[in-house]
């Protein structure tokens, strides 16, 4: 899953996320999540003052970005001292599954 | 106590050393032995200082807070209670100080911060704003040490660099105490309440934490998932261990844990963006 300024959302990508009007979780939504987002539904995004959405995988790459195994790299670092520990290695599981879904590595569903 | 960490207690328990206190804590500090001030007395002499106040208001609204828009001090007071306004009043320019070479320690401030307060929500904890603040605050005892004995950091830097080994282990070894102590002595000589001291002073050592080790056990918690995000570098390379007391304190399990990662690691998105908004003006 991956947060993405409105401006670079594209038809296409899946929501992960539900979408709310002014990007504020009152109300109803105003649009669930697993929808294929088209044109027409980002304009309307626009005018309800949506600015960030959630998508499925990791679509918009930055510069700079890290790939998903330069990341797990680093994870390993930063838990070389305490793989010892059992609570930290549940942590170092955790972090390492999430870095793989929201990389949009394989236990992230995709409908591309 | 050895010399070395009983100069270092004095020079830090000697207001005088310290960065200039503005002396808007001067009178904040006189009032809070009156219980008869009230908010409005209270938010009438922060609000005489504007750069405190634009600073207090800044951080109020930061991630570590879940407020939308707070826009005037005596509105901070009420929604963050006196303690959290004056520990911010504080800490804003203590940061001020160091400017933008820690930004850092900063970042990571702001995201244990952040931390503290989603982990003390989600286990429905009272008093979250204190232990967002005492979060936003553990690390302070570093900036000190920075400022004071700017020699002994860059010898501690060094060695944690060289042989692999944490902040805490290096400064013990260079001057006798280390940051969580540091942090500790501040809180002290600022007066701030024993439930952002001891946060502060125990958050490598939960087990010490006599009277708020369920706050203590949180920011320990915070600071760990914080380091263990990768997120911004505050100096520490690895992931401290996380203590089994704080895991038992708090009850933990992992599907709490996993829950709460998710939810910082969304977290982490806005307190990026706040730190830098902060750092571009
Ligand atoms: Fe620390
Ligand atoms: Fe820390």
């Amino acid at each position: 899953m991956q947060k993405i300024p409105l401006m670079l959302a594209k038809a296409g990508m899946i929501l992960a996320r539900d979408v709310f009007r002014g990007n504020s979780p009152i109300g109803m939504p105003l649009c669930g999540k697993g929808t294929e987002l088209t044109d027409s539904l980002i304009v309307r995004f626009e005018n309800m003052d949506v600015q960030t959405v959630h998508v499925e995988g990791h679509p918009v790459w930055e510069e700079g970005e890290c790939s998903v195994d330069d990341l797990l790299r680093q994870l390993d670092s930063r838990f070389s001292k305490t793989l010892q520990e059992p609570l930290n290695v549940a942590l170092y599981n955790i972090y390492k599954a999430y870095l793989t879904r929201c990389m949009g590595g394989d236990s992230d569903k995709q409908a591309r | 106590m050895t010399s070395k960490r009983g100069d270092l207690k004095k020079i830090i328990m000697d207001t005088k050393t310290l960065p200039t206190l503005p002396t808007v804590i001067q009178k904040l500090n006189s009032l809070s032995d009156n219980d008869k001030s009230s908010v409005q007395e209270m938010a009438k002499i922060v609000t005489s200082d504007q750069v405190i106040s634009a600073r207090i208001l800044r951080l109020a609204n930061s991630p570590s807070y879940g407020f939308y828009r707070v826009s005037t001090i005596s509105n901070a007071m009420i929604l963050l209670g006196v303690n959290v306004v004056k520990s911010l009043a504080l800490s804003s320019s203590i940061f001020a100080i160091m400017e933008k070479d820690i930004v850092g320690l900063w970042e990571h401030s702001l995201g244990v911060g952040a931390a503290a307060n989603l982990i003390a929500r989600k286990l429905g904890l009272p008093e979250c704003e204190e232990i967002a603040t005492a979060g936003l605050l553990h690390d302070i005892g570093k900036v000190i040490i920075s400022i004071k004995c700017s020699e002994a950091e860059k010898e501690i830097l060094k060695l944690v660099r060289e042989r692999r080994i944490y902040t805490m282990e290096a400064e013990m070894e260079i001057i006798d105490t280390d940051h969580a102590e540091v942090g500790g002595w501040l809180a002290k000589c600022w007066f701030l309440p024993d439930k952002l001291g001891e946060p502060i002073a125990f958050h490598h050592d939960v087990a010490a934490s006599r009277n708020h080790r369920i706050k203590t056990a949180v920011v320990h918690i915070a600071d760990v998932l914080i380091c263990a995000s990768g997120f911004s570098n505050s100096g520490e390379s690895f992931v401290p261990p996380i203590q089994k007391i704080a895991w038992d304190t708090l009850k933990l399990n992992e599907q709490i844990l996993a829950e709460l990662v998710d939810e910082i690691e969304d977290k982490l998105v806005e307190v990026k963006n706040f730190s830098l908004e902060m750092m571009a003006d």
